[in-house]
């Protein structure tokens, strides 16, 4: 049995030599170098864009402006979906500090940075906004007069009556909670090198949606899909911050005006922060309770700043939506998601996408209520969590649902109810706290894989899967080798490449091992048929009468009658048999003014419990203990697993406890890895411990993210437990919890 | 980014450079600075006068009055050198404080000293020990105590002409107790939001010298004199030191950047001020 079985990642080897071949990496003959010519100014109509000069200068082999897409014979400006507002270079408008205005393509990088200082632009500034909430204002600067508002997407729900609700309650508490933007910091920045070659475009890049990105570019460049070629290697890092379409669009651009030679694109470390960001969120919430603890109503607005385009906000606002809720029962809910347009560079997901920002929210939100009501907070949540069969706040039943035992695992792994251990009420206080995340994932998502059995019993599975560090070949190489037999070492991956690989929505929202590992199940039982019908003239019998399993076809009531695979093929005079395997869902509809509906085929699940200490007269939060968990389903490698649940913690404590982008006037002013500060390994718990939780009959679960959105209500709330300050604001900083203690949210000295 | 490299291979030919382009020339020691802030465009020079070339610029020379650390000197160097080990652990300790070892093997002690970052580990150590930087240019040497030497902001008395060619550490009274605090508000990698580096000495329970400097809270780091001298003949009692803790915190002009409000850097520095002198009093060396 593959499954289950912690075996290294395909790759480790490549890994830990350093010679994964990652696309920041590739070299390929007579290869231009690309750079990026980008605004200084948050909002402005451009006046003037002369690039003549440095077009001139020797090395220089073409640039790139907007006025190259002018004509019906050109390719198309603006991309984005559904919203096509965003334009690969900025024309007559320029709408945030480093958007693109013109692109280099040069024999060097030091050519086109000369070059880059003799581009002129002339422009007349505008009045900027960068907070959602004020660009909802009316008077605001408006960025796309298609939207006046600002808005991106308003999306609601509305369910029960609300405020019958709020007056059957015996407290009502409302709160509003913050979280800044924050970068995914992949330690790879996004790259993407293209190449056309008799009207076809072939682009390698480093991105989590290789088909999106080929139908992006065939819309762009009016090509037939085929004609378009997304080639993936391992990535370094995604976090969802590569879900998209982002640079790929400006590499082709450059690759079609210089005609025959390739241009590699790679953003600095700088330029990452302004390519993609975390949505910055203010989310008011509103609950009523009764003195028992149950609910009657909530309440909850969230103001998504989005950036300067809509790319991929219109689809998580909604997302973002159902994620802000919390798994309990609650019979009223209102809730309206605004995504909103601001001067400032794009959000987009970021791992544990648009859950983060509401999960902070509502489990802090509910130990406020916890102690309001002298509750214990484990012991109010596992009252109102969903249960199997519960209706969501969209309506639709629950089916296997672990909120409270993923809950009691963390708590009871960290000791909830044991007394903690204290230095006598000196200094260092210690507290302990916990919270547990519900999360739609991509629903009306397809895919695909192929896999190819030889001769010579070799395996190779087609996949679109995206290996970004996850493992996720490795487990869908696991899946195949049980479904089919055979052991792991005859497996290969490949892919993904449009040209070779099936199609897959993308590799995100933690689907993979869940949608692709079924497509792979469905795959290897079209295999297993096929060797079944091969074998059956061999053995003389109906192929119904066929067993396929362990590198055999065997005859089910005979199992001593049997011929290996490999014979199979060989005496048919087959080279080898390929079976497609797909696999779909189609939830995902719901109503647009009520949200009911069914959002979603499968819900994330997934807690965490932490003890921490706080120097009091610092206000410096040390995590010193930490217990995840997550629903796993049926796990298919227990380390790899292990290493997603503690690596969403780790990851998770830097958005809870030091990430965030600092703008000033629009412009980003820690873009560097020194000042936009990320967790070091020191700062990890002394003890780290996490659990995937399995089930008996169920399928492969994603894990990748249930266990980072609990990690700041956790340590938030384990502050306050320790200090009795309530943080409201992420990052939790040691000046924001010593201002806590002190009881002072002023800035006076 | 352009520029001329020039690569002298003695110190007259690089103060000989220096004097030359005078303010369009920048040196380069172990660059773990200046190409940072060449790439980010903060400074362009025309001429960078690289030093790395210039012989017998490497050194820590023990005397009897103190020890010479050459301007080469790597601060991975002084972070493993016996002798600052031995004599001022609080250097050794600032020394290898400073980002990761990669960066700690190529900076120099002068390259540290001529940037004046006020949020870097070694300087707040060297105010306390008292260093004097002797600068040299064709106009002749002069030797500058660290407190004239740093005068604001990225900013020192270094004339553009002028290289530092010797660090002086005068050696501290014997039994003297030293400790280098460093507080980070944020990641255990990042910089310091504040450091204190103390030095103290004691005749049984009575102080007899304090030097306490302040770093990374201020546009430079800091020592305060007048506050020191209340310990002078005193026993470091509770109240003694939250009144020199008081002092410092009082009169110190803060700073705000990512790491913490001036308001929060004012309370950061009374407490561990208060952390060092506890320290010293309880006896650690």
């Amino acid at each position: 049995m593959a499954v289950g079985k912690s075996v290294p990642m395909l790759d480790s080897v490549a890994r830990v030599t350093g010679t994964v071949p990652y696309p920041s990496n590739l070299k390929l003959p007579d290869m231009l170098v690309g750079k990026i010519f980008r605004s200084r100014v948050p909002h402005a109509h451009v006046m003037k864009l002369d690039v003549s000069a440095a077009e001139r200068l020797p090395g220089v082999v073409a640039i790139v402006t907007a006025a190259d897409f002018a004509g019906d014979d050109k390719p198309n400006l603006h991309f984005g979906s559904p919203i096509q507002d965003q334009p690969i270079v900025a024309g007559d408008r320029i709408r945030y500090i480093g958007e693109p205005l013109a692109l280099i393509a040069a024999e060097s990088a030091a050519v086109a940075d000369q070059a880059m200082d003799l581009i002129e632009l002339e422009y007349e500034e505008l009045s900027a906004v960068f907070d959602a909430e004020q660009a909802m204002l009316p008077g605001a600067p408006i960025l796309h007069e298609a939207s006046p508002d600002n808005i991106v997407r308003h999306s609601k729900l509305r369910r029960g009556d609300i405020d019958a609700g709020f007056a059957a309650a015996d407290e009502i508490v409302e709160e509003v909670f913050s979280s800044p933007m924050a970068q995914q910091a992949s330690l790879e920045t996004h790259v993407a090198t293209a190449r056309w070659k008799e009207g076809k475009l072939t682009v390698w890049t480093g991105s989590q949606s290789p088909y999106t990105v080929r139908r992006v570019l065939g819309a762009i460049f009016d090509l037939d899909l085929e004609n378009v070629r997304v080639i993936v290697p391992p990535l370094g890092g995604g976090f969802g911050g590569k879900g998209n379409v982002r640079i790929q669009p400006m590499a082709a651009a450059l690759a079609w005006k210089v005609g025959n030679r390739p241009v590699k694109l790679m953003m600095t470390r700088a330029e990452e922060f302004v390519t993609v960001t975390k949505h910055a969120a203010k989310i008011m919430i509103k609950s009523g309770v009764k003195f028992d603890g149950t609910f009657t109503a909530r309440e909850v607005s969230i103001y998504w700043n989005g950036g300067a385009y809509a790319s991929s906000s219109a689809h998580l606002v909604p997302a973002g939506m159902l994620r802000a809720i919390g798994p309990y029962r609650i019979p009223a809910v209102h809730v309206d998601s605004y995504g909103i347009y601001t001067n400032l560079p794009i959000a987009a997901a970021y791992r544990g996408a648009m859950s983060s920002q509401g999960v902070f929210a509502h489990e802090s939100h509910m130990d406020t209520i916890a102690h309001l009501l002298g509750i214990d907070p484990l012991e109010l949540r596992t009252k109102n969590l969903l249960r199997t069969d519960d209706l969501f706040a969209t309506g639709e039943r629950l089916h296997d649902i672990h909120f409270v035992e993923c809950l009691e695992a963390a708590a009871y792994g960290l000791g909830w109810h044991e007394p903690l251990q204290s230095d006598n009420g000196t200094i260092k206080k210690r507290g302990r706290g916990l919270a547990v995340m519900m999360k739609n994932t991509i629903a009306n998502s397809y895919s695909e894989c192929r896999i190819e059995l030889d001769a010579e019993g070799r395996v190779t599975l087609f996949v679109s899967t995206v290996e970004m560090g996850q493992g996720g070949h490795t487990a869908l190489a696991q899946i195949a080798a049980e479904a089919l037999g055979v052991p792991i070492e005859v497996l290969a991956v490949t892919g993904p490449d449009t040209a070779e690989t099936p199609p897959d929505a993308q590799t995100a929202s933690s689907r993979s091992t869940h949608m692709m590992g079924n497509a792979v199940l469905d795959g290897a039982a079209s295999l297993r048929q096929q060797l079944a019908e091969a074998a059956a003239p061999i053995l003389e019998w109906s192929p119904d009468d066929l067993s396929v399993a362990d590198g055999y076809v065997f005859v089910t009531t005979q199992p001593q009658a049997r011929i290996p695979y490999t014979e199979v093929l060989g005496r048919n005079n087959i080279d080898a048999l390929t079976a497609t395997g797909k696999y779909s869902t189609n939830e995902g509809k719901l109503d647009p003014d009520t949200g009911q509906g069914i959002s979603t085929p499968d819900w994330h699940q997934g807690a965490g419990a932490c003890e921490v200490e706080v120097d009091t007269q610092t206000g410096k939060v040390t995590v010193l203990r930490y217990h995840s968990a997550s629903f796993a389903g049926r796990v298919v490698n227990p380390t790899l697993a292990g290493l997603q649940n503690d690596g969403n913690v780790i990851f998770g404590m830097g958005a809870s406890l030091l990430e965030e982008v600092a703008i000033d006037g629009g412009q980003i002013t820690n873009p560097n890895l020194s000042d936009y500060m990320l967790p070091s390994f020191l700062d990890t718990p002394v003890e780290l411990k996490n659990v995937s939780l399995e089930e008996e009959g169920s399928s492969f679960q994603g894990i990748g993210e249930m266990t980072l959105p609990p990690v700041a209500p956790a340590i938030a709330n384990a502050i306050y437990d320790a200090v009795g300050a309530r943080i409201r604001d992420l990052p939790l900083t040691a000046e924001k919890v010593l201002r806590g203690i002190q009881g002072r949210t002023d800035h006076e000295r | 980014m352009s520029f001329e490299l020039l690569q002298p291979d003695s110190l007259p030919g690089a103060l000989k450079a220096l004097a030359q382009h005078g303010d369009e020339a920048k040196v380069l020691a172990g660059g773990t600075a200046i190409v940072l802030m060449l790439q980010q465009k903060l400074i362009a020079p025309t001429v960078l006068v690289s030093v790395g070339r210039i012989p017998d610029l490497a050194y820590i020379r023990s005397e009897p009055d103190g020890i010479h650390v050459g301007p080469l000197t790597t601060l991975r160097d002084m972070e493993r050198s016996l002798v600052i080990q031995t004599h001022f652990p609080l250097l050794a300790q600032a020394s290898g404080e400073v980002g990761n070892i990669r960066v700690r093997n190529q900076a120099t002690l002068g390259g540290n000293l001529a940037e004046a970052d006020y949020a870097s580990d070694p300087p707040t150590a060297l105010l306390a020990l008292g260093t004097q930087v002797t600068a040299t240019s064709l106009r002749g040497e002069r030797t500058i105590p660290l407190e004239d030497f740093l005068i604001g902001f990225y900013t020192t008395d270094l004339e553009p002409d002028e290289l530092i060619t010797d660090v002086f550490i005068p050696a501290s009274a014997p039994g003297s107790r030293t400790t280098y605090l460093k507080y980070r508000s944020r990641s255990s990698e990042d910089r310091p939001c504040a450091c204190v580096a103390a030095i103290a000495a004691f005749e049984a329970e009575t102080c007899t010298d304090l030097r306490v400097a302040v770093g990374a809270a201020s546009e430079v780091p800091q020592r305060l004199p007048a506050v020191e001298n209340l310990a002078r003949g005193q026993a470091l009692t509770d109240e003694l030191i939250g009144e020199i803790a008081a002092g410092y915190a009082d009169n110190i002009d803060t700073l705000e950047d990512i790491r913490g409000s001036a308001w929060y850097r004012t309370q950061m520095i009374r407490i561990h001020v208060v952390r060092a002198l506890e320290e010293l009093r309880n006896g650690r060396r």
